[in-house]
């Protein structure tokens, strides 16, 4: 129990604190005002609306398109399509960065959307604005709202609206009073994640954001910490205010979802009424989901593959203009980008191991949540996932990069193993935590019943009933770490280069069709991974 | 029964720290001693050897550590395929590990301050001679007067107690998309005309080292800070798009007609690869900006970098950087595949004027852009 606090407190609460301290010695003299000097600051005032505005209509934006097509699953046979749900995570596994690029080649000036229908020319220019922003961060963000929402319908079950018909409700009724207020609890965890992930998002702002002129807090963190003239005060004082907006929200979301929290699984069977799609409804139905995949998968993949197999970027749009070469430079083994690939894959996996071993640790640590020290166990390892991750970086570097360290860590791989471990130890956490949540003791007691030693029960009954749950957050940290771009950027070693800072330079100073074939390839072998482990059997999401 | 779960998750957990420390701390030692490996290659018969025969080496290497390394840290903006180059040939010529960082001069820049307080470079590249000037003026720089071929640098690329070397240069230019410009620009005013309303880019000074002696050299020029050319490109839609490379390639995609200011090594092995753009050096002149290398006072590895330094300035890396389309440092080689110094009109700008002003103009700069 110690350990694993003294684990969590070295690994997120320290770097964190070091950050908040940073910003309160501006000059190496205390003030406890100067993060809220730096917003008397009419620019950077200015940048915190930016932020805040930004998730706003983000949520808005994801939860239009996630509630009809949760809907559409959890209530209609469509549902039974149960491809539907790993084709919908894909947006979500894009890494935005890579996806906003996608959508800038398509829609500027002479881009393949003017290519193929010059028509659209006219309204291409207006998709550079706030609204094109929202749009593209809302089709990657939308999926996450979409399975949380589908699963709170699919657990609200036909008896309760049915109980709700019986004594007289009409349809309307019944979407007042039973269906809304029992949706609103996930929902509000939904929202509240979309939009942490929305103002913590680098990629989309520092790409997109950036042509159109709308600057948000990280981005500007970002800017301070690793351009001229350096500012790490600055830097450290927007990351509190980040850091405390977030936990704010996060607050207000707890409040929410307790007052909202109902029991609605109980122990009878239960029955989900499935609607038969007939006819125009059919047509409907499919047609939203053709159009939510054509925007959300189809154009940026669209331009992403195409960018990657181009010969030359002045030619545009033609046949004779694609080529595979860019995929030979990439996979040829000893290239820049052949290395890259190897350090991601290398050190996603080391980082999922350890990330996967504490969170198991710490799940087994925190038993049923009852003592504070556990309550707390639980609230620190799921800290990363309600913090920007720019800011943990930040924190991590002033604290191992601090000259009286004395493990000499940074500016090696093992800092960029710490640093992913750290972003994604919630995912395992989570993970283990469902799996273990579903052991009941009865299990326990049955193996003690027929003699088990300690140690035999946790080897032949817990361990076994929890692989399902390590196995996926194994996958989850590996395909997030995979891809991770703020944290690479921030702390890799020199002459290291992982996919996503490799696709970042080539964006910035090298060959865009090369960063592309290598979002295709980084893309396509996560997704080889996720899809090679459901089938050994992790847990479904 | 809770007494029983109780004990059954003690046992697990007292289990479970012991096989976490172990992983953990071997998953770091692992990390560490394979780095430590990289960096400890103390000659360059190590690196010859079988990958199999090098973790014995490395045990080994961890209990001399105190032994001169045989490596050098190198921090260089751009271009990415010079610097890859100029790395395996040093590499190959003497057998010393070239750790590379490589960004723009901002990110450079950005790493050296984020590192202060355990410096860990030992040889630093910047794209911009203002910048370098003002690193050795603030002492972060040493010399190294015995450097070889210093005297045949262009006139004024090297300073008079050798800190900076200047060996390789790119000067600023219009580059505009052939297909889409039939009235090529003649000079830098001509792009405050209506029909280029929101054709043009500029780099962000803040990222690009180059774009950054350009607005000074020429407000330097102007004089009295005259920054009407500046507010009229504003006003005439000029965007502001990050390092070089991101304000080219609008340029060769169409998305945008021309950049401003851009370098034009880059626009040059655009051409030579066939994409439809090209460049014109404006009337009124341009900015050469020499490319500088330095040695950081706190190099760990002096001896090196030192090396380093005389293989950047030999016959063997100055082919390289032509071959790159960048300018040579050394006036006795000339470039084949592209305008040479001699033939660039300058304007008149003074390197310590636009030293002292950078971080000025640069934040100046960045609040009209945004």
């Amino acid at each position: 129990m110690l350990l694993g606090l003294l684990l969590l407190t070295l690994l997120v609460v320290v770097p964190l604190l070091m950050v908040l301290l940073h910003s309160l010695f501006p000059d190496d003299t205390f003030d406890a005002l100067a993060p809220l000097k730096v917003l008397s600051d009419p620019g950077l005032i200015t940048i915190f609306w930016n932020s805040i505005a930004l998730g706003g209509w983000v949520v808005l934006g994801s939860t239009l398109l996630a509630l009809p097509m949760a809907f559409l699953s959890a209530r209609t046979s469509i549902g039974r399509h149960a491809w539907l749900d790993v084709v919908l995570i894909i947006p979500f596994m894009t890494p935005p960065y890579i996806g906003s690029m996608g959508w800038i080649l398509f829609m500027q000036r002479r881009g393949f959307a003017e290519q193929m229908f010059p028509a659209v020319a006219w309204i291409t220019p207006h998709f550079f604005s706030l609204l094109g922003m929202v749009a593209i961060m809302s089709l990657h963000l939308f999926p996450f709202l979409y399975l949380i929402l589908r699963n709170a319908l699919m657990r609200i079950g036909g008896s309760l609206e049915e109980a709700g018909s019986v004594h007289g409700g009409n349809m309307f009724y019944l979407l007042r009073r039973v269906i809304l207020p029992l949706l609103l609890g996930s929902y509000a965890m939904g929202a509240l994640l979309v939009f942490v992930k929305t103002i913590a998002e680098f990629g989309t702002p520092a790409t997109f954001g950036r042509q159109i002129g709308y600057y948000v807090l990280t981005s500007e963190i970002h800017r301070f910490t690793s351009s001229w003239p350096i500012d790490f005060g600055k830097a450290t004082s927007l990351a509190s205010i980040l850091l405390g907006a977030c936990l704010l929200f996060w607050y207000i979301q707890n409040v929410i979802s307790q007052k909202y929290q109902y029991k609605t699984l109980g122990g009878k069977g239960m029955r989900t009424r499935l609607i038969p799609l007939h006819g125009w409804r059919s047509i409907f139905g499919w047609g939203y989901i053709g159009l939510l995949l054509l925007f959300s998968i189809g154009i940026p993949y669209f331009s992403i593959i195409v960018t990657s197999m181009q010969k030359l970027r002045g030619d545009g749009l033609a046949w004779s203009n694609l080529s595979l070469e860019h995929y030979v430079e990439l996979l040829r083994p000893g290239s820049k980008g052949w290395q890259a690939l190897i350090n991601s894959m290398g050190l996603a996996s080391i980082a999922a191991t350890v990330a996967v071993l504490i969170g198991t640790f710490l799940v087994l640590q925190m038993g049923n949540l009852k003592r504070w020290s556990q309550r707390s166990l639980d609230m620190f390892s799921l800290l990363p996932n309600t913090v920007p991750g720019i800011v943990i970086v930040v924190g991590l570097i002033l604290l191992w990069n601090a000259p009286w360290m004395p493990i000499p860590i940074y500016n090696t791989y093992a800092m960029v193993v710490l640093t992913y471990i750290v972003f994604f130890l919630p995912y395992s956490v989570q993970y283990v935590k469902a799996s273990a949540g579903q052991i009941d003791h009865s299990l326990l007691q049955a193996g003690r019943v027929f003699g088990g030693q300690s140690f035999y029960i946790f080897r032949r009954i817990i361990l076994p009933l929890l692989i399902p749950g390590i196995l996926a957050g194994w996958m989850m940290t590996f395909t997030i770490s995979a891809r991770e771009l703020v944290a690479s950027l921030m702390v890799l070693p020199p002459s290291m280069q992982v996919t996503a800072t490799y696709i970042f330079s080539q964006f910035e100073q090298g060959e865009v069709s090369l960063g592309m074939a290598m979002a295709v390839v980084s893309v396509g072998l996560t997704t080889l991974v996720l899809v090679v482990m459901n089938h050994l059997g992790a847990d479904r999401k | 029964m809770n007494a029983m779960k109780n004990k059954v998750m003690k046992f697990v957990s007292w289990q479970w720290s012991l096989v976490m420390l172990l992983t953990l701390s071997s998953v770091l030692t692992a990390c560490g001693s394979n780095n430590g490996g990289n960096n400890n290659r103390t000659n360059p018969i190590v690196t010859e050897k079988p990958a199999i025969t090098q973790s014995n080496e490395q045990s080994d290497n961890k209990e001399s550590a105190k032994a001169p390394s045989g490596k050098v840290v190198v921090y260089t903006a751009g271009p990415e395929g010079l610097a890859a180059k100029i790395k395996e040939g040093f590499e190959a010529k003497y057998g010393i590990t070239v750790e590379q960082f490589d960004g723009t001069t901002g990110k450079v820049l950005g790493r050296l301050e984020a590192e202060k307080s355990n410096p860990i470079a030992d040889v630093v590249i910047v794209a911009s001679w203002p910048t370098a000037m003002s690193m050795k003026a603030d002492g972060w720089v040493q010399g190294y007067a015995e450097v070889e071929n210093a005297d045949k640098l262009q006139a004024g690329w090297v300073d008079s107690d050798y800190h900076l070397f200047g060996y390789s240069a790119s000067a600023l230019g219009i580059t505009y998309n052939t297909k889409l410009v039939t009235e090529v620009p003649t000079d830098w005013s001509d792009l405050t005309d209506a029909k280029w309303n929101g054709l043009v880019n500029i780099p962000d000074p803040s990222l690009s080292g180059s774009a950054l002696d350009f607005i000074s050299g020429y407000l330097n020029d102007k004089g009295d800070n005259n920054w009407t050319l500046f507010e009229e490109l504003k006003a005439n839609g000029v965007a502001m798009a990050g390092a070089n490379k991101e304000a080219l390639d609008p340029v060769i995609t169409g998305a945008k007609s021309a950049v401003m200011a851009g370098v034009d090594y880059m626009a040059y092995s655009a051409k030579a690869k066939g994409e439809p753009v090209d460049i014109v050096y404006p009337e009124s002149g341009t900015v050469i900006n020499p490319r500088a290398a330095m040695i950081m006072k706190t190099s760990p590895n002096v001896e090196n970098a030192r090396l380093f330094i005389d293989y950047l300035l030999s016959d063997e890396a100055q082919a390289l950087v032509t071959g790159a389309y960048l300018l040579p440092g050394r006036a006795d080689i000339k470039a084949e595949n592209r305008t040479n110094t001699e033939d660039i009109k300058l304007l008149n700008y003074d390197w310590n004027w636009m030293s002292e002003q950078g971080e000025t103009i640069s934040a100046q700069f960045l609040e009209l852009f945004k």
